[in-house]
Order: structure tokens, then sequence, then C-alpha cells
């Protein structure tokens, strides 16, 4: 059974004064996964773009690059999404986490190419001696890599308070770590921080959450912004996505926009505009709503 | 002393670059030690002061970090500036026998080609982590991975330009110490220590057989346009620059003209439609490749990890990607430069070429071959210390060329030797290679000549130095001609109830561009007259600081000798800042004012650059006569007042000689105002600047501008009557008004024509 969602995503700058120049490089369209089939992703751009071009970044990802070379006093970039999900299954069995680490240190192949990014640490997900607390309780030896993540999703989700006032995309790890508060991103960052301190790959995931809940059921936190969430490498079982900002596992009304190492790899709008300096106002709305039910 | 041998004796037990164990002079040096040996210590220190003088010259980059500046027009904090204080040439070079050379060279090649090979490898297939070579998480979790590179791996060469650090240990086996492939540096200062220690050593390095390193600049200009994108005809190839505030700033100016290339800032550059374009007086030239000598974390403000807020090109890792243009080195190339990666070199080269790597990575704290350093004339003048050697490698097509020579530098004894800290270099010479080595073969296409072209900035920067500098020459000219008169007569102050004080201070406000005051007379003015000298002089500074930051910016459109004069103007002018200046620390300034302009006439080749020099120095010496005029001749002051304040006026514009000459009478005030103002062929006057300005806006095609010139000119023929209203001889004032408004427009015409350019990046994000 497959859930079809239409996502309207709008980013709008005003910059008070016209720019002459402007470059922007967006993470927006979604790509196709085993759960997820795209259907449907219109970009448009206000004022037009004098280039644009749309290319598969390095994560495999769809990156669409695109320039404003003449005077543009505001910039509006709509992305219009239609996609069918299903619900990712997750293995009642899986292997014990200490094995998938071993498995993963010792990598070859295409293997190694796979999982090896999402080892790394980076300068959002370093590896903070503060990240300890959360992990040693749960991935206890032998215990299985399943039971362990959904521990640790689970201990996020308690012990960080959900507060949009506190992060923006420059607060470092230790910083959220400590104050225990932050947005998703940063829930993702310290999920993805704390599995590759251990040694198990974990892909720091960009995309939406369903705006209106279904009848009876709770509203999902996150939902007027874009949201993040992880995968982490399950060995055999492959990726296997959870959400620490909504305890979910697997994500339940989750759109997949794209994945990467943290979330500079996949930052939905990154631009850099040239003219007279001045304020700017960055607006942003994002509609989720599922469309029908198969 | 013998004339054999240094006087100079090694620490014992470590390998000793010019005495072997036995304690006789191995056999490269020799020769060398001979040359240098007939130097008595005082003759050698004359001569390294002789090559700080030439690096000074050379060196005017470094002026600016000099000088505190009360405002900047590029928007640099002085305290953003980075210190960047001279370094110092030793005396004795660092010799290298032809055979070790090879070898060395031989070494370095080798691990440019494994270089490139594990870049290619890293940013395409990765057999170096598929094969477990590298643990799997090696390259994302290095700051330098590139990971968005990925998508445009298949470029051949990563690396056009390639530097090493070698160092030899005690038991004298050479070492890698690290590698430099981001934006190598060290180039352009080997090529600027030579020809420094060509000056200072001559005999030396013509008796020696030195191998020559100049060709190099020529090996790299080609290798750049070699690695243009395919089907570029007439490749253009720039040297991109992060500015003046750039600690090696000093080496990027000297190479770009060594290059014969522009220097370009982030701003110069535009990308549009795939390409990258130089924005230049008249629309967009294109540009094909780019040597770029802004570290890669500062190149684009829209790649990921970019350091520096919104500084950088945008788009140009784009255009990079898309075949547009040619990054040298390739963007990502610093991965293979960094620590967490080094250790994996040797393990890449066997596994991806099949080759050992013939030199090792240095070990942490492993103890040092020695050289002898020059340190003074003293009992033991040579001191031994470790040096580390920056060997400069350059790919051309399919061929590595190793500039035979480079730099030493010094460690100080607790230096690590990837941070030397002493500041002190040598030149390295390769001697026994017999003839020059066989010229390069090159199929490269030349380099487009760019001379035509002039950006934006550089006109802009130009344009107010010419005016900096003419107005710095009006500020010192006033003060000094004030001063003159005081020291010839003193009485002067008091004379006709301060008449001529006033007259004075109103010249000397004009001279500062200060607004003037309500006319003065008695003791008011009088007491004025010293404050206002003083404020003249600190008027003078602030030009001339400001000048010389122009300059710096621009210092390869300026010659060798113009470097040299704008060195010492920026070390007079704390003279001129300090209270009471004396009469002889401005006639110091007024004759390198004077050398400079001349510099400025004879030594700069007439094209669009030296146009908008000379512009601004037309303008603001046709509003300074201008200035001079109303101030002090235009108010209506007793005939005993009114001679002394022409004398002024004329000295104030360098035109008494040519009054005396011509009229040889007391001041006549028609006169006066004949010579400053109408006579055509006073290179001081108003009537002089007009034609030059109108001959400006003709070149440039510029019919506003010249529409501007000439209603100057038709203001500038208005009759000057006598008749005084209010104590001022209207006429007068009216025409300096009628003549001025259209000047000042044209100033504004040409900042708004020629420069205006809204660049001030900002980064904006959205999620």
């Amino acid at each position: 059974m497959s859930t079809r969602f239409r996502v309207v995503h709008r980013t709008v700058y005003e910059y008070g004064h016209p720019m002459a120049d402007g470059f922007t490089t967006a993470h927006l369209r979604p790509r196709t996964t085993p759960w997820q089939t795209v259907i449907s992703a219109d970009l448009v751009v206000d004022p037009a773009p004098d280039e644009l071009d749309h290319t598969i970044d390095a994560f495999g990802n769809p990156v669409t690059r695109f320039a404003v070379h003449h005077a543009h006093a505001s910039l509006d970039v709509a992305s219009t999404v239609v996609v069918d999900v299903v619900l990712q299954p997750v293995p009642a069995e899986s292997p014990s986490w200490d094995s998938v680490v071993d498995i993963a240190a010792r990598a070859r192949g295409e293997l190694a190419v796979e999982v090896g990014p999402y080892l790394a640490h980076t300068a959002s997900t370093p590896c903070d001696p503060g990240l300890a607390a959360l992990v040693d309780l749960e991935f206890t030896p032998g215990r299985s890599v399943v039971d362990a993540v959904r521990g640790l999703c689970g201990r996020i989700f308690a012990d960080f308070l959900f507060d949009a006032g506190f992060s923006d995309v420059t607060t470092p790890l230790d910083a959220v770590l400590h104050a225990r508060r932050g947005v998703c991103q940063d829930f993702a960052h310290v999920a993805c921080a704390a599995l590759r301190s251990i040694g198990l790959p974990a892909r720091y995931v960009s995309g939406y959450i369903e705006t209106a809940p279904p009848p009876g059921e709770q509203k999902l936190v996150g939902v007027d912004a874009s949201h993040a969430w992880c995968a982490v490498w399950a060995g055999e079982c492959g990726w296997i996505d959870f959400d620490p900002t909504n305890d979910q596992m697997p994500p339940q009304r989750h759109v997949t926009v794209g994945w990467g190492r943290d979330y500079d790899d996949v930052a939905p709008v990154r631009g850099v505009v040239i003219g007279p300096g001045g304020g700017q106002t960055l607006s942003v709305s994002v509609d989720v709503v599922s469309e029908n039910r198969q | 002393m013998t004339s054999d041998t240094l006087r100079y004796a090694p620490a014992p037990g470590r390998f000793d670059e010019v005495i072997d164990a036995d304690g006789t002079t191995r056999p490269a040096w020799q020769a060398v030690a001979r040359a240098l040996g007939s130097f008595e210590p005082d003759v050698l220190l004359e001569r390294r002061r002789q090559a700080d003088r030439l690096l000074d010259a050379q060196g005017t980059g470094h002026l600016v970090h000099e000088i505190s500046l009360a405002t900047d027009r590029h928007g640099v904090s002085a305290a953003q500036r980075s210190v960047s204080h001279p370094w110092r040439l030793d005396p004795v070079p660092f010799v290298l026998e032809a055979d070790e050379f090879r070898r060395l060279a031989e070494g370095a090649t080798q691990r440019m080609r494994v270089l490139d090979a594990m870049l290619a490898d890293c940013y395409g297939e990765r057999r170096l982590v598929a094969d477990g070579v590298v643990p799997p998480s090696l390259l994302h979790s290095t700051p330098s991975f590139r990971n968005q590179t990925v998508a445009a791996s298949g470029r051949a060469p990563w690396l056009v330009h390639y530097a090493v650090d070698l160092v030899r240990d005690a038991a004298g086996v050479w070492h890698v110490v690290h590698d430099l492939t981001d934006a190598p540096s060290g180039l352009g200062y080997s090529l600027l220590n030579r020809t420094v220690l060509a000056r200072v050593l001559p005999d030396g390095l013509r008796t020696l057989g030195v191998a020559a390193v100049n060709d190099h600049a020529d090996v790299l200009r080609r290798a750049l346009a070699a690695s243009a994108p395919a089907g570029r005809t007439s490749p253009r190839s720039v040297v991109l620059t992060a500015g003046p505030g750039d600690p090696t700033y000093v080496e990027h100016s000297y190479l770009a003209t060594r290059l014969g290339l522009h220097l370009v800032e982030a701003a110069d550059v535009v990308m549009r439609a795939g390409r990258l374009w130089l924005r230049v007086l008249d629309g967009l030239e294109p540009i094909d490749v780019v040597y770029r000598r802004v570290n890669d974390t500062r190149l684009d403000p829209l790649e990921p990890g970019h350091l520096g807020g919104g500084s950088g090109v945008p788009g140009i890792v784009w255009g990079a990607d898309g075949g547009g243009v040619t990054l040298a080195n390739a963007y990502g190339s610093g991965l293979v430069e960094s620590p967490a990666v080094a250790p994996y070199v040797a393990e890449a080269g066997r596994h991806l070429l099949g080759e050992f790597l013939s030199l090792p990575l240095l070990a942490d704290g492993a103890p040092l071959a020695t050289s002898p350093v020059f340190a003074g004339n003293q009992a033991f003048p040579f001191v031994s210390c470790p040096v580390v050697l920056r060997l400069q490698l350059t790919r051309v097509g399919d061929e590595i060329v190793v500039m035979p020579g480079g730099t030493g530098r010094v460690l100080a004894p607790d230096d690590q030797p990837s941070r030397p800290t002493a500041q002190v270099v040598k030149d390295v010479w390769v001697i026994g290679a017999g003839q020059r080595q066989r010229p390069v073969v090159v199929s490269a296409p030349p380099q487009v000549d760019f001379g035509g072209s002039v950006p934006k900035r550089v006109a802009d920067a130009l344009y107010w130095m010419g005016r900096a500098a003419e107005r710095s020459e009006v500020a010192t000219r006033a003060a000094r001609v004030v001063t003159a008169q005081l020291l010839q007569d003193p009485t002067l102050a008091e004379v006709a109830d301060g008449a001529w004080a006033g007259g004075a201070v109103a010249l000397l406000r004009a001279a500062q561009a200060a607004p003037s005051l309500l006319p003065l007379d008695g003791p008011a003015a009088t007491e004025r007259l010293q404050p206002e000298l003083d404020a003249t002089c600190i008027a003078a500074a602030a030009q001339l600081a400001a000048m010389v930051q122009e300059a710096t910016s621009v210092r390869e459109y300026l010659s060798t000798t113009t470097g040299r004069v704008l060195g010492r103007l920026a070390r007079i002018h704390p003279l001129l800042a300090g209270a009471a200046s004396q009469a002889d620390d401005l006639d110091t300034v007024l004759v390198d004012l004077a050398a400079l302009s001349g510099l400025m006439m004879e030594s700069t080749v007439r094209g669009p650059s030296w146009r908008f020099l000379d512009l601004g120095r037309r303008l603001e010496r046709a509003l300074a006569v201008l200035g001079a005029v109303e101030a002090a001749l235009a108010p209506a002051v007793p005939p005993f007042a009114q001679q002394p304040l022409a004398d002024a006026v004329l000295g104030a514009n360098e035109s008494l000689v040519a009054y005396r000459r011509r009229y040889r009478s007391e001041v006549d005030f028609h006169a006066v105002l004949d010579l400053l103002l109408r006579d055509d062929a006073n290179p001081r006057s108003l009537a002089y600047q007009l034609d030059r300005l109108r001959e400006h806006a003709a070149g440039l095609a510029w019919s506003d501008g010249a529409a501007l010139v000439e209603q100057a000119s038709v203001q500038a023929l208005a009759p000057i009557a006598d008749q005084v209203v209010n104590g001022r001889i209207v006429a007068l004032d009216a025409f300096v008004l009628g003549v001025r408004a259209p000047l000042l427009e044209l100033a504004q015409a040409i900042v708004q024509r020629w420069f205006a350019d809204p660049v001030n990046p900002m980064l904006v994000r959205g999620h």
C-alpha cells in the first residue's frame, strides 16, 4: 500500500534592493528510493533564471543550480513535488550492532565505497565525548542493531527538547548536546554522530513530513519547514530510516528529498547574491498533504 | 680568514651540507665556499643589507601592512590584515650538485604523478577505498575532500603546479616533509630571491654555472595555457588572488608580472553562461584558465564547506565542472596535501602506478642535517641550521618540469620542519648541470595579450591613486610654501592686521580639502596658522597612505622603480604625520612625489590604465588650482598682503619661477591669474589640466565626459573683473564656481560610468 504525497515548498527572499546577480544551489527535487516513487517534481523560480542546470550530486541526489543575472529585488523558489511512498519494512531480526561495526570497518569493494562516506565524522557531526552518554546504555555487546538504534532514537526523543528558537544551521553539536535542545536537523546530527562514534554507518536524510495528520493521529513536529532524520546501515538488512525528532522507526509519513553526511551536503537552498548590502528577509513555507490512499 | 673555506664549524655528528665527516669541504661546495670565503663578514653584512633593500623595493605589497589607515575603500579593516613582515634572504645559498638535484627531481616528479593519480582515483573510481588501501571513511572525514567534485571526475591533470618540501636527515637521507597541492606557494618568491641574489653575488652565480630558474615562469604560463578547456584556440589565463590582505600577496603580484598575466580578485571576475569573465572597462572578456592562489575553502561561496561568508567567485566550481573554465589546480586538489592522507601516499603509489616512492616521508622528531647561515659580523659569522628545501614542479601536457632551484627555508631551533618561523630563506643553486637544461617544447598556443583590457578594479584603484598622489602633493606644497614664507619673514604673520595670515590659513584649508572658515584677521588669523600647518601635514600623510594603499592593489601595473619610490614615501609618511614637520621633511616628500609623477609620465605605458591614473591627477590638480585661487586670491586684501599671498599661491602651484621668468615684475594680479588659470603652456594651470582631461575623454571615446570638460572649458573663458563686493572679488568667485561645478560632476560621472559595479556578495540560505 502506498501513499501519495504532494509537497509545496516555497522559499522567498526579499533583498530590499535590486541585486545584480544571484547564484543558487538547491536540493529540492526528491530522489527515487526503494520506498519512494517520484511522480513529478516541478521547480518554478521567479524571476526566471538566466541559467539552470539539473545534475546528480556525489551522493546520488538530484541537485539544481541556477543563476539570475539581471536586477531582482526578490527571489521566489517554489518546488512542487508528488511522490508515492510505501512504509519501509523494519526487520524483526537483525544482526548484532557490533558485528555490523566489524563488517563496515573491514569493508572492501563496492561496500566500502557505499558505507565509507557515512562512517566519517564531519564538522557538523564530530566525535564529541558527550555522545557516549547517549550511546553506552543502548549499545550493549551483542544487542541487535535495530533494537539498539531504536533505543538511541527513543533516548534522543525523550532527552532533547524541540526548541526552534535555540539553534540555527550554524549551532555546533556540542552546544546542542549540552543544552539538550534543538530542531530536527540538530537531532539528526546528534544521531548520526552517535552512530558513527561507535563505527556504524549513518546517513543524514533531508525531506518533509505530512502537515495535517490523518484523523485521530497527532500532528507531528517539524511540519512547517523541511525536515531531517537519519538512516543506519544494518549490515545484511541494508539501510533503515528512523526519525529521532518523532521517535519513529521506520518514519511514518515522510517524503525523502536526499541524503548525505550532514546538513551541508544536502542543504535545501544555498545561494549568493551580489548587490548593494542591506537587510534580507527569508520566508519559507512547506505544505505536505497526502492526496489519496491506495 | 683563508680564502677557500668558510669560517664555520657545524655541529658534530650530523650531516652538514658543506663540511663532511672528515672536516673537509664537499666538492659541490668548494667553489662556492671560495667565493663566499673571500668576503669579510662586514662585506657579507653589506650584501645582506643590499638584499634587504632589493626585496623591499619589490615587496611594496607589504607596505600596506605597515601603514595604519584610517579609511579603506576596500572595506578591509587594519585588524583584518595579517602582518606579513618581509623575509630575509641569506647571502649564503643552498647548493645542490647536479646529480643530487636530479635524484631529488626524479623523486618529486614521481610523487607528483602519484598524487595526481590519487586525486583521479579518490574523486573517481575509488579503487584505494575498494581495495582497502585507505580506510573506508578516510576521504569523507578529511576536511579538504571536496565530495561534490566526484561528479566531475575524469579531468586530467589534477595538478598543474605542485610544490614539495624536502629535508635531509642527520644521516644524509632526503625525506618529504609535506606536499603542497591546493594552491602551492613559493614559486614567485624563488624567482624573486634569485633576481636579488644575482645582484648581491653576481660573480658567484656567473662563475659557478648556476642553473637558471627564470625559464620556469614561462613553463608555468605554457602549462596553464595547455590546461585550457578543449577547443580554446587562444586561451587566456589569469592569476586569482584574495587581494592585498593575503599574507603572500607580494608573491601573487610578482608572479603575475613575471607570467605576464592579469592579477585578479574575486570581484574582478564573474560567471555567466557557464564561463568565467573578466570585468573590464567596457564589459566582459572571457577567461579560460584560472591559476588560483586562493585556497579552495575560499574559492566559491556556493560550495559546501566554504569559509569566509560571501567572499570568492560564486559559481566558479559549477563552471569548472561543466568544462567552461579550468582551475589550476583543480578544485579538491588539496585532499592529498592533508596530513591525514600523507601516510597512505606510498602505498597508493604502489597500488595505482606500481611505483615505489624514492623519497620517504619524514618521521616526527628525526634529527636533521645542517647548513651554514650567515649570522652577522662576529667571531663565527656562520651558524649551522637545518634547512627545508621547497622544489617547484609544473606539468605541461604530459611532461613534468622541475625548476632547477627553489627556496630553502631556515629552521629556528624549536621549529617543526613543516612550520619554519625564522623568516630567513636561501636561494637554491643547482651547480654542475652544464649548459642550460634543454628547452621545454610545448605545443600550447600562446597567451592572448591582455594589454588592452583593464579590469574595472584596476582602473578604479589607479584613478584614486592619481587623485591621492596629487592631493598629497598639493597639501605638502602648501605647507612647504607657507612654512618657507614664515621662515624668511617672521613678521609676515602680523602684516596688514593678519591679512596674509588669514589668506594663508584659507590656502592651507583648501589644500586639506577642509571646509573654509569664516574670514579671519588680526590675532585670530595669526594663532590659527600653526594648527592649520600641522593639520595640512597630517592631511598630506593621510593622502600618502591612501595612495600607497591603492598602489599596493595594482602593484603589477607600476614599474619596479615606482615600487621603490612608493616604499620610500611609505617610510617617510610618519614624519609628516608627526607634530611640527620640518621644511626638510616636506622637501623630501616633494622630491619623492616629483619622482613618482615623473615615473607616472615616463615609465608607464600609455594604455587605458595610465589614462585613469592621469585622469585622477588632472582632475585633482584642476580642483586644487581652483581651490587655491578661491581661498587666497578672491578675498580683497591690502596691496602689501597681496604680494606674499600671490607668491604663496604661485608657490603652492609650483608656478612662482615661471611667473618670475615671464613677467620679471612685482606681482600683477591679472598676470598671476592668467598664469594659473588660462596659460595652456603652464603644466600647473587650469587650462592645461582641462586640455588633458579633454584628451582623456576623447581617448576613452566618452562623449558624456567630453561634454562636461567642454562645459568647464567654456566657463574658464569668463572674464574676471576687479569689482569687490563684501570684501571679495566677485567675478573670481563666480569663475571658480562656474568651472568647478562641471568638474565635480565629471568626478561623479567617472565613478558611475567606469567603476560602479555592485559587488557585495551575501550568503543566503533557506530551510
